[in-house]
């Protein structure tokens, strides 16, 4: 058998081995064992068998040879005998593939080209009729004639431009689709089309609107979106076809449906932005007179959107090159007839359709300083004169805030005082009003009755606006405005919600951005003024001040000279002999920390004047305060410490490397000499005053690097170590004991060696009480300690993690009650957030760490409970000794319930959920119920939220749930008078009712698709009127705030419940 | 839906509208001393295992004796969202209903121990013209009956001279039998329930 019949044997089948039986043969082609006219004469008869199939396969069989050929091997001649070959025969398949290859050759020529252009045009009447594939290889063919013979195509003229229509029109595939768009697309740009336009634009608008949608798992990833981008680029090509075009899509507006109207929009916005000029001029009239009813009658806002952007952007296009402003120009005759029309609408601006005309106004104003322009001259005097004969507060607060907006338009054009781009050259067309928008807006502003807050608020912002606007108002003039904020700030009585001058305090913050020389020369002065030198302890004036200050202390001027001031300040008090409370210094620091804390550090220049000043100066000051050599005892107070140690703990993080070192040495020295501060750690019973400097101490530890050489750590940390426990246990003063522990979680978690993970873990044996420790030796301290450690240890995931847990998890087993319930509460220590041992400062926290804590205690608790509940049921006569065992784990639960994020939760639902409502259950058994419950029910609400109820419908739990939920919401006033039984809190009320909110909320619907919920009753349909009953007594809870809830609860139960139903 | 009745209403600003203003709490509440600088801080819950459960639920305890009755501003939260069947507009904007025009009565003033209560809602319609007055009358009613107590009375009337056919409208509203009625009427509680559906 031939090759030829081999390969028309195995080309159907097998693709695989016809290319090598191809490949073959080439090679034999190339080392002359045979020759190009051999093979074709071997075609013989087949090429000319009555049998399409046959001839097909035959010419396959050349192709695929040419193909594997390399691509200089073809003489130009046999490159020319080919094409001639294929082209005849182009109606076959496999010639269009051989004239693939032959066409990227450099020996097919010009002349080649045309002649199988002209084929493929003549030849392809029906086209359509046959499959997909092969129209793809057509189409293909041509695509690749467009990018390596162009100039050919288009000396064809309009018989490539006709032959392409021809060959594509009635092609529905999206495939072709894409690659006719784009070559429709080089012939609409490049051809002269001028004789066949409406032509070439039926072609392709035949398509609009794309209403195509990929079959569920599309093979060829195409979307809607591609088609509609391609076709858009095709109807946006060329401004010839705007006759056609622009009517056609204005008239798509009509239609019904959203998504068509979005794509009109959209092609419409393509065009208007590749057209000429002078299209879009010639169509700018029309397309006004229609989108303003888009805008004025909006339906759904994205379509007033997109239209207001056509206006927008035909307002752009028509300033293109526009030196001069005057009446002639096509930008000014588009803008007429809408001026006009917002005029009219804003005659009443407080009414419903002046909304959408100061829309209109923004979005035209800010497309160019020349619309910009023409809009203020048209526009803003007829809002003045308005304004001067306004009846009522309302309208003057519309006009207001339409100024406002074209204001917003000014900034876009020109820009902030701040913008870096370079001016625009026009001139500002709001100057000549700066005077009379200077009288209005101040007047507005400062002459207006104070409880008129919203229209002063207005007042305010278009004031804002105006002093952003680049090279617009006079220094002076944003002077008096900052003035004015001034004496709002400083003199007015608060007003309800001080909603005005919070906007006054913004408006400080972004003047000081612009214009901070003018926040220091004005503001500052007059606020610092107003702080006292000490506190009389009466009056807490100081406080809204400094918190003023510190909010508009953005800028690094204002910034440096507050921090100087106020370090000033506090040095001062710290002198004085009787210095009044503590408040005032703490705010004071506080709000060092605030500006601190909202700026990078790191290199600061300051940054070495504020470690002087503040950490080595006021710790020096704490340590003296401590050994009683100090005349002021300011920084004995635990809370002013506190922030001290914050402070400190932000600028240690920054320092560069030497200056921590020097604080390494310093943790406990607080950088005092040995004589006049003895440190804390392994010392004889220091005194109360000296302990409360481990505050200091701990912060300082938590800004320091995790490997500092650390003080009294040279072997190990075992004596330090045992020492602070020691300390902590012993400690009656809660601040310095929580440093302790925080100070002892730092060292174990951050600071000390893997090696040495053994002494932390013996550490914590010693304190874990023993079957033989009487139970007055576990006492609280003992246990915060024990937990504080195991936290540690836990968030760097020890080895020993597992065994931590099980025995704390012990310790709630304990017959001692008051052990069992003190463990139960540290649960919650073990990994709530802590902002010492945090990510921020270096700690050691392990990502899978709170997954680990979750999965070990679940199943255990889960166990214990069940094994609590068997008994109890065994033993009902026999009195309970060990009541408090249950409620214990209960409570554990809630402490890491609350401290986890709620999607670990998700996989242990089945366990968890019995936990869940049991804790529900708890009543004022202990007094951790209201804390266990709460918990209980932010988790519930969260698992509500996330799943919706399918997952509690799947336990089986709905109805158990439901009624304690109700229980829960219940406001029991038999019993609150009598003061015993169960007492629900205002908040458990609320939280029950939001629960059950939840649960009627209809599922969202990536979680349910609509099809799969169908035809299923609500699961709550059994409970449905048992809920609505309980809840019409809850909308009389003497509270408001449950009452509140209890109405949203009913009303999504009476909504989407009902609304089930009425489906099945 | 048929032409718009009143295409250009005026609108109340937001801000302008009644609320209820929240009982300040004083600054001292805060360790810190001020609310403001509390919120940058990070958590300032000082120690867990002391400050557990007393200190979140003391607070709620001592608040809960109090009580706070049902009044004026709460009915009008409850049916100022309601938005207008013809804008997307709430009723509290379009001024349809208004503070003033709402009272809370005992329902029986000859006996003072009574706990009923009756309700009146006088709406003001946009145009004295407006045919939808029934319907937004209707849904205000609906609101208030699925949100207040059984023990509350729920009167809603036309105000005085604002509408042509009040009398009319009045007598419908108050028409429990014309009420049912009209709430069997599925396309009616389509266009009400639609109208409840932007109440928080």
């Amino acid at each position: 058998m031939s090759a030829l019949q081999t390969f028309m044997l195995v080309v159907d089948h097998d693709k695989q081995e016809a290319r090598q039986i191809a490949e073959r043969i080439a090679q034999d082609v190339e080392s002359k064992k045979t020759t190009l006219v051999e093979i074709v004469q071997s075609l013989g008869d087949y090429v000319n068998d009555e049998d399409p199939l046959l001839r097909g396969k035959a010419v396959s069989y050349l192709s695929a040879v040419i193909k594997a050929l390399p691509p200089k091997f073809l003489t130009r001649q046999q490159v020319q005998v080919l094409t001639t070959f294929f082209c005849d025969r182009i109606e076959d398949a496999g010639a269009v593939a051989g004239l693939e290859t032959l066409q990227k050759l450099d020996r097919f020529t010009k002349e080649m080209a045309e002649e199988l252009a002209i084929a493929l045009f003549e030849n392809f009447n029906t086209l359509q009729s046959r499959a997909q594939s092969q129209r793809f290889q057509v189409y293909q063919l041509l695509n690749e004639l467009m990018s390596n013979h162009r100039s050919v195509l288009h000396n064809m003229g309009d018989t490539s431009l006709v032959g392409t229509v021809d060959l594509m029109t009635g092609e529905k595939d999206p495939r072709n689709l894409m690659l006719v768009f784009s070559i429709l697309k080089v012939i609409m740009v490049e051809w002269d089309i001028s004789r066949h336009v409406e032509l070439l634009f039926d072609s392709v608008y035949n398509y609009f609107p794309i209403t195509f949608k990929p079959p569920p798992n599309d093979p060829y990833g195409i979307t809607a979106q591609d088609l509609k981008d391609r076709l858009q680029d095709c109807i946006s090509s060329t401004s010839h076809f705007a006759p056609h075009s622009i009517p056609a899509l204005l008239d798509k507006l009509d239609s019904t449906s959203q998504n068509v109207k979005k794509d009109a929009l959209n092609a419409l916005i393509a065009c208007i932005n590749s057209y000429n000029p002078d299209t879009v001029s010639t169509h700018s009239i029309t397309i006004w007179e229609t989108l303003k009813f888009e805008i004025l009658n909006a339906q759904e806002e994205f379509l007033s959107d997109l239209s207001l952007k056509a206006l927008h952007d035909i307002a752009k296009r028509l300033s293109e090159g526009v030196a001069q402003i005057h009446d002639q120009l096509p930008l000014a005759q588009y803008l007429r007839p809408i001026t006009k029309e917002c005029n009219e609408q804003l005659r009443e601006p407080q009414q419903k359709q002046a909304k959408p005309a100061q829309n209109i106004l923004k979005a035209v104003s800010e497309a160019s300083a020349a619309s910009f322009t023409l809009i203020v001259q048209v526009v803003v005097a007829p809002l003045l004169t308005l304004y001067q004969g306004a009846d009522g507060i309302t309208k003057q607060r519309a006009l207001l805030e339409t100024l406002t907006l074209l204001f917003e338009s000014a900034i876009t054009v020109f820009g902030e005082w701040t913008t870096r781009s370079p001016e625009i050259p026009d001139e500002n067309p709001l100057v000549e009003f700066k005077d009379q928008f200077s009288d209005i807006f101040g007047q507005a502003l400062m002459g207006t009755v104070k409880e008129e807050v919203s229209f002063r608020i207005s007042a305010l912002k278009g004031f804002l606006r105006l002093s952003a606007l680049r090279g617009y108002f006079h220094e002076s003039e944003i002077g008096l405005f900052v003035q004015y904020l001034n004496e709002i700030l400083l003199k007015e009585e608060s007003e309800g919600r001080d909603d005005l001058k919070k906007e006054a305090i913004t408006a400080l913050a972004e003047i000081s951005k612009h214009q901070p020389q003018l926040i220091m020369d004005i503001t500052f002065p007059a606020f610092v003024a107003t702080l006292p030198d000490s506190d009389e302890g009466t009056d807490t004036s100081y406080l809204s001040t400094l918190e003023t200050l510190a909010q508009i202390s953005v800028e690094k001027a204002i910034f440096e000279t507050l921090v100087r001031r106020l370090l000033t300040k506090l040095s001062l008090l710290l002198q004085k002999e009787q210095p009044g409370s503590a408040a005032y210094p703490k705010a004071i620091l506080l709000t060092i920390f605030y500006v601190m804390n909202q700026r990078k550090l790191e290199g600061d220049p300051n940054l070495e004047m504020y470690y002087d000043k503040i950490v080595v100066t006021l710790c020096q000051a704490a340590a003296a305060t401590a050994s009683g050599k100090s005349m002021s005892n300011i920084l004995s107070d635990p809370t002013v410490l506190d922030i001290l140690g914050r402070l400190c703990n932000l600028i240690v993080r920054s320092l560069p490397r030497a200056k921590q070192d020097e604080v390494t040495n310093n943790i406990y020295t607080l950088f005092a000499s040995a004589d006049d501060f003895q440190p804390v750690p392994l010392s004889q019973s220091p005194s109360d005053d000296r302990r409360r400097t481990m505050i200091l101490s701990t912060f300082l530890l938590a800004g320091l690097p995790a490997d500092s050489t650390l003080p009294h750590s040279a072997a190990n940390m075992a004596d330090l170590l045992a020492d602070l426990v020691k300390l902590s246990i012993a400690e009656t003063s809660p601040p310095t004991q929580l440093a302790i522990l925080r100070h002892i979680a730092l060292l174990v978690n951050k600071f000390l060696p893997k090696s040495d993970l053994g002494v932390a873990n013996t550490l914590l044996n010693s304190l874990l009480p023993t079957d033989s420790t009487p139970a007055s030796e576990t006492t609280p301290e003992t246990i915060k300690t024990v937990f504080w450690l195991s936290k540690a240890l836990i968030l760097r995931l020890a080895p020993t993690t597992t065994q931590i847990l099980a025995s704390l998890l012990s310790l709630l087993s304990s017959p001692s009650e008051q052990t069992s319930t003190t463990a139960s509460r540290g649960f919650a220590i073990l990994l709530k957030d802590d902002d010492i041992l945090s990510p921020t400062n270096g700690a050691n926290i392990r990502l899978l760490s709170k997954q680990r804590v979750f999965t070990t205690l679940i199943p255990l608790i889960s166990s214990k409970i069940r094994e609590i509940n068997i008994q109890n049921s065994d033993a009902a006569t026999t009195p309970k000794e060990h009541d408090h065992i249950k409620p214990a784990h209960l409570a554990a639960l809630s402490g890491i319930l609350s401290t986890i994020s709620p999607t670990l939760v998700m996989p242990e639902l089945p366990t968890l959920l019995p936990l869940l409502l049991q804790s529900l259950d708890l009543q004022a058994a202990t007094r951790d119920s209201f804390a266990v419950r709460a918990a209980t029910l932010q988790t519930l609400s969260v698992i509500i939220r996330e799943n919706g109820v399918g997952v509690i419908e799947e336990c089986g739990h709905v109805q158990s749930l439901v009624t304690r939920l109700l229980k829960t919401a219940e406001h029991n006033r038999s019993a609150s008078a009598s003061g015993g039984g169960a007492v629900n809190a205002p908040r458990l009320r609320v939280d029950a009712l939001r629960c059950l909110y939840l649960l009627a909320q209809p599922p969202s619907a990536e979680n349910a698709p609509a099809v799969a919920r169908a035809g299923k009753l609500s699961p709550f349909l059994p409970v449905r009127s048992q809920v609505l009953r309980a809840l019409r007594f809850v909308l009389d809870d003497p509270k408001r705030d449950v009452r509140k809830a209890a109405v949203d609860a009913r009303g999504a139960w009476l909504r989407s419940i009902e609304d089930t139903e009425d489906d099945d | 839906m048929s032409e718009m009745q009143n295409s250009n209403p005026t609108i109340i600003n937001s801000a302008d509208l009644p609320t209820r203003l929240r009982r300040t709490v004083p600054h001292k509440s805060s360790a810190y001393g001020s609310d403001f600088f509390a919120s940058a801080l990070p958590s300032l819950a000082v120690d867990t295992l002391s400050d557990y459960s007393p200190s979140s639920s003391g607070s709620d305890s001592d608040d809960d004796l109090m009580e706070e009755p049902i009044d004026e501003q709460e009915i009008y939260d409850l049916i100022s969202t309601i938005s207008d069947p013809e804008h997307p507009i709430s009723l509290g904007a379009l001024a349809v209903v208004s503070l003033p025009d709402i009272s809370v009565k005992p329902a029986l003033p000859g006996v003072p121990d009574s706990p009923l209560r009756t309700v009146t809602v006088l709406i003001t319609p946009t145009i004295t013209h407006c045919s939808l007055a029934t319907v937004i009358g209707l849904g205000v009613r609906v609101r208030l009956e699925q949100s207040l107590p059984p023990r509350f009375r729920v009167d809603v009337q036309i105000k005085e001279g604002t509408h042509s056919t009040a009398d009319e409208v009045n007598k419908q509203l108050a028409d429990k039998e014309r009420v049912a009625a009209a709430l069997e009427n599925g396309t009616l509680m389509g266009v009400i329930a639609k109208m409840l559906e932007t109440c928080q």
